[in-house]
């Protein structure tokens, strides 16, 4: 399991790096460009705070961009979320199906690994590249706000990277059960459940008829908006997310260790 | 000696498609064991189930005395297998890939790995989307072989192998059989299984036809007559008294006439054709 779960690490090590890196540094680009926009926030905060409906999609209603807090919930949260949850979803949806894609299975699976463990193995090594995926981005945005010269919001910000992590961790779970299932790489699977996901949160803003069921969607457990102005963590988000963990995890242990492997 | 591997009335369909049906073979310890067959015979579908890739509804499996599902791990630690297609991680170096092959094993390889690369003339500082099809066949074979496993599998090894890398391959699976491994060698080439194996087992369309002494495959009463007479070319397997058949033939004009042994190809192909009768 171990062996496997390094040998990932190591496959998926340059992609690591290029989405870790895009997304850390437009973040760190968006925290940047705060003073030189600082001017102009006040009023544009304003404006787009009375946009009703997608003011409130945005989080502009409850937050004001105009702050540090504010701006960077509003444009590091959106670019944050929908980066990572790409990434989470595009790493966990090839990250079995590529032995069967790339013929490599009958090299893997001769060794004496069963299937079990190499299921294993490869979920650990996703769940490693999301945290480390976390702490990079994580670094840049302390990065940014030392920069300023502004206090860094260590509670608002730990709070947001970890249910940021919890939602990719719960996208990657949707996805694995499509790679255990496919013979052939989902990869636009993957980045298009990655995108419904994102907009089914977007339109649940919108929509008033919409809001009472964005719970399900995981974008629900990650509002930027929502953390920076202090609002309360969505319980029936997080139950929901637990559940759809537990129940793709054991789908993908029970569809992959049944299957027959495709040469 | 005991036998290594046991197949009792394996049976694998894919949906309606056909994979293998009722087959039962057994392999001796220390044999060189040809498994024949055209393509989509069932050959690769027996040897996958083996391994574990597919998951067959009928039947039995037992390797090294392990039953093949319940002691799966347990089996693939004493088999270096060699698939066909021989593909590996691409940005991978050959260097790396042994070593991973080798620490999935937790094994400690490289003196044997070493050996392998040397007779294989294998470049192992490349990067395996650098390899064409010849050098990747080299790193699946020291990957099947640098841990000494006790039974070696392989499925069509020789293909993409120059004819000197060929001589190589046998000579080392001849070495490793002295020492007390046994071979199940799945291939097209028939040449390879009259020179090095044992027994044989042919497969046609899902089922076994035939397991015998390659010897006894060939040499058998069945001739192979090949008669031009009254301006008419025929080619035939003949199973029979053979003064039967003189008699037959000189009732006809003759221009030309062989009677021999038959080769193991023309054994081959009168079982692939479905030539259950001879003349």
């Amino acid at each position: 399991m171990i062996t496997v779960c390094r040998h990932e690490l190591k496959l998926g090590f340059k992609a690591l790096l290029i989405w870790s890196l895009s997304v850390g540094i437009m973040g760190l680009l968006c925290i940047l460009m705060y003073t030189s926009m600082e001017g102009e926030m006040a009023d544009m905060a304003e404006s787009f705070s009375k946009l009703g409906a997608f003011s409130d999609a945005f989080g502009m209603s409850t937050l004001s961009i105009a702050t540090l807090g504010g701006f960077f919930a509003t444009e590091v949260g959106t670019v944050h979320g929908l980066g990572s949850a790409m990434f989470a979803a595009i790493t966990a949806a090839v990250i079995l199906s590529k032995e069967e894609d790339g013929h490599t299975g009958e090299f893997l699976y001769s060794l004496p690994i069963s299937r079990g463990s190499a299921v294993t193995g490869k979920a650990l090594s996703v769940l490693i590249n999301l945290v480390a995926f976390t702490v990079i981005c994580g670094v840049f945005y302390v990065i940014g706000f030392v920069a300023l010269g502004e206090d860094v919001l260590w509670k608002e910000m730990l709070l947001f990277l970890v249910r940021m992590l919890l939602m990719n961790i719960e996208i990657a779970s949707v996805t694995l059960v499509i790679s255990a299932a496919s013979t052939k790489n989902r990869l636009g699977a993957g980045l298009g459940l990655a995108l419904i996901f994102y907009a089914y949160d977007l339109i649940g803003r919108v929509v008033p008829d919409l809001k009472d069921y964005l719970f399900i969607g995981p974008f629900s457990l990650a509002n930027a908006s929502e953390i920076f102005s202090g609002q309360k963590a969505p319980v029936e988000a997080l139950i929901v997310a637990a559940i759809v963990i537990v129940v793709a995890v054991t789908a993908t242990y029970r569809v992959y260790l049944k299957k027959d492997l495709a040469s | 000696m005991a036998d290594v591997i046991k197949i009792e009335n394996l049976t694998k369909s894919y949906g309606k498609k056909r994979g293998v049906s009722d087959i039962s073979l057994t392999v001796g310890g220390g044999e060189i064991f040809g498994f024949i067959g055209p393509n989509g015979a069932g050959k690769s579908t027996t040897i996958r189930s083996m391994l574990g890739f597919l998951n067959f509804e009928k039947g039995s499996i037992t390797i090294l005395g392990k039953d093949s599902v319940k002691e799966h791990v347990g089996v693939l630690k004493e088999v270096g297998y060699m698939p066909s297609e021989a593909l590996f991680y691409p940005t991978m170096k050959v260097s790396e890939v042994i070593k991973f092959a080798a620490d999935a094993r937790e094994l400690d390889c490289r003196e044997e790995a070493e050996m392998l690369c040397e007779r294989l003339q294998l470049d192992t500082g490349k990067r395996i989307k650098e390899l064409s099809l010849g050098n990747r066949k080299k790193v699946s074979i020291v990957c099947a072989m640098q841990h000494k496993p006790k039974l070696f599998v392989f499925d069509e090894p020789s293909s993409g192998l120059d004819p000197l890398m060929q001589s190589t391959f046998f000579e080392l699976i001849k070495e490793y059989v002295k020492k007390g491994a046994t071979c199940f060698l799945s291939t097209h080439v028939l040449s390879e299984v009259s020179r090095y194996c044992d027994r044989a087992a042919i497969m046609r369309e899902g089922k076994l036809i035939k397991v015998d002494l390659v010897d006894n495959l060939t040499e058998s009463t069945v001739k192979s007559v090949k008669v031009t007479a009254d301006g008419v070319h025929e080619e035939y397997m003949y199973n029979g008294d053979i003064n039967e058949l003189v008699k037959k033939l000189s009732e006809r004009k003759l221009e030309n006439l062989y009677i021999e042994e038959p080769s193991l190809e023309d054994m081959f192909m009168h079982f692939y054709e479905g030539k259950e009768e001879v003349r």
